[in-house]
């Protein structure tokens, strides 16, 4: 039983063993698990999960790995009737800025190492301009530089962040919950 | 000149079984060790058949349709059941779900055979409805499990992907469309290429028994067609049905992906 409201800006930094359910508690938020409890956003309530999702977006730890590139997952994520009329920035150029080159986008994912990867997906939720993310481990697969970048792009945004790298948790966290 | 069907006794039953003491030379002869099963598979196919004919004949002569339609609605429950026995996983609910998938494709493919195509009056003739609904559930309950199976698979691989794509707001209308397609074309290929090879090689059960029943073989050849036409509609709602019903299973009213209920073994309730 658990209550989550994201009520003031910033990301709380979820913590704790490996096992204690840290993803869980995650999926929970995004309402992809059943689960007890309540959800709110600034004090609204969860409401329909679709909406909500398109709101509230998680960032899987594993991302897509099929055989579909980067454009045609632009082009379906866009596609989705939650994602219409929302104002979209451009995926490419957010993950260029992170080191991507722009011709990884023509590659299946699958074809792509888990960096890639990483900040493919992580670009393209972004871009939808969510109002709050779910962030498992966004920088689990990145080296130094991609992650300074990756790290600065997080900056100031609202949501969830669980990682066992303490330097970003630091960086990033407004505030911290302890899973025991 | 034999003019008519050969009236079988059991004496011309011996004699045919003289093929069975032909299988069980060559089991022995080549060391195959199937006499046993042999004899088991002899003795069950005589049972099982003597009792069919014995349980038809009254249903047969009955002139109600009563006894007709529970011999349907027992055939509709044993297909139902086979069609999931045959998957690799399942799921709480899978023998339901399945045998609501032959009822609606069986028993509308029957109805609309008797009352329309045939135009049989009554419309439960049992001479005419048992077979036809035989043959159409026997051949539906392949599609269905094929695609049953084939949905679940999908749903447990592309898991990944699927939950990606609910993560950030996709309904399970729209991550389950592509698994439902896939999954109810791979139940309906095996009936097309059946159509596309009929009556090349084998001439096919229900035409045999025609012509050895005495029908003109043109005859048999348009009552061979009418059944495929049939079987083919049968297969095509059945499968869609099982499938959307299974992917409903998979992916919950919350647009949730639920592969955890897909369990590996093949017992189904």
């Amino acid at each position: 039983m658990f209550t989550v409201d994201f009520a003031t800006d910033g990301l709380l930094w979820v913590r704790g063993p490996s096992g204690v359910g840290k993803s869980q508690l995650l999926r929970a938020v995004a309402g992809l698990v059943p689960h007890e409890g309540d959800v709110s956003l600034h004090g609204d309530p969860r409401g329909p999960l679709p909406a909500w999702r398109a709101r509230v977006a998680m960032v899987p730890q594993d991302p897509p790995a099929d055989d579909a590139t980067g454009h045609q997952w632009v082009e379906r994520v866009a596609s989705l009737a939650h994602q219409q009329g929302r104002e979209a920035d451009d995926p490419i150029g957010i993950a260029e800025g992170w080191g991507l080159p722009e011709e990884r986008w023509k590659r299946p994912l699958s074809r792509l190492s888990g960096g890639e990867r990483q900040r493919l997906w992580l670009a393209l939720v972004l871009s939808r301009r969510p109002d709050a993310v779910l962030l498992d481990e966004p920088t689990s697969a990145l080296d130094g530089v991609a992650r300074d970048a990756v790290a600065a792009s997080l900056r100031g945004r609202l949501g969830l962040l669980i990682t066992h790298d303490a330097a970003l948790g630091e960086a990033l966290a407004t505030d911290v919950l302890e899973l025991s | 000149m034999t003019e008519g069907p050969v009236e079988l006794g059991y004496v011309d039953l011996l004699l045919a079984s003289a093929m069975l003491v032909v299988f069980g030379a060559v089991s022995v002869l080549a060391r195959l060790g199937l006499e046993r099963k042999l004899a088991v598979a002899s003795v069950r196919a005589f049972v099982q058949l003597t009792v069919l004919g014995m349980v038809l004949l009254p249903i047969f002569a009955w002139q109600s349709p009563w006894p007709v339609l529970l011999w349907c609605v027992a055939m509709g429950l044993l297909a139902g059941r086979e069609a999931t026995a045959r998957t690799q996983r399942s799921y709480r609910g899978m023998g339901w779900n399945s045998v609501l998938a032959m009822a609606v494709a069986g028993g509308g493919t029957a109805v609309f055979a008797q009352l329309v195509v045939l135009r049989v009056d009554p419309w439960w003739t049992p001479r005419y409805l048992i077979p036809l609904l035989g043959m159409i559930l026997g051949n539906a309950l392949s599609g269905v499990s094929l695609g049953m199976d084939r949905a679940m698979s999908l749903l447990l691989e592309r898991r990944r992907e699927i939950e990606a794509q609910l993560a950030v707001g996709a309904t399970r209308q729209e991550v389950g469309r592509d698994v439902v397609r896939e999954a109810t074309r791979t139940g309906l290929v095996p009936i097309l290429n059946t159509m596309s090879a009929v009556g090349l090689v084998s001439i096919p059960g229900m035409m045999t028994g025609q012509l050895l029943g005495g029908t003109a073989p043109v005859q048999a050849a348009r009552y061979q067609f009418l059944i495929l036409a049939l079987i083919a509609g049968a297969v095509a709602v059945g499968t869609l049905l099982a499938v959307v019903l299974t992917v409903r299973v998979g992916l919950d009213a919350e647009h949730r992906l639920r592969v955890e209920r897909f369990g590996d073994d093949a017992t189904a309730g």
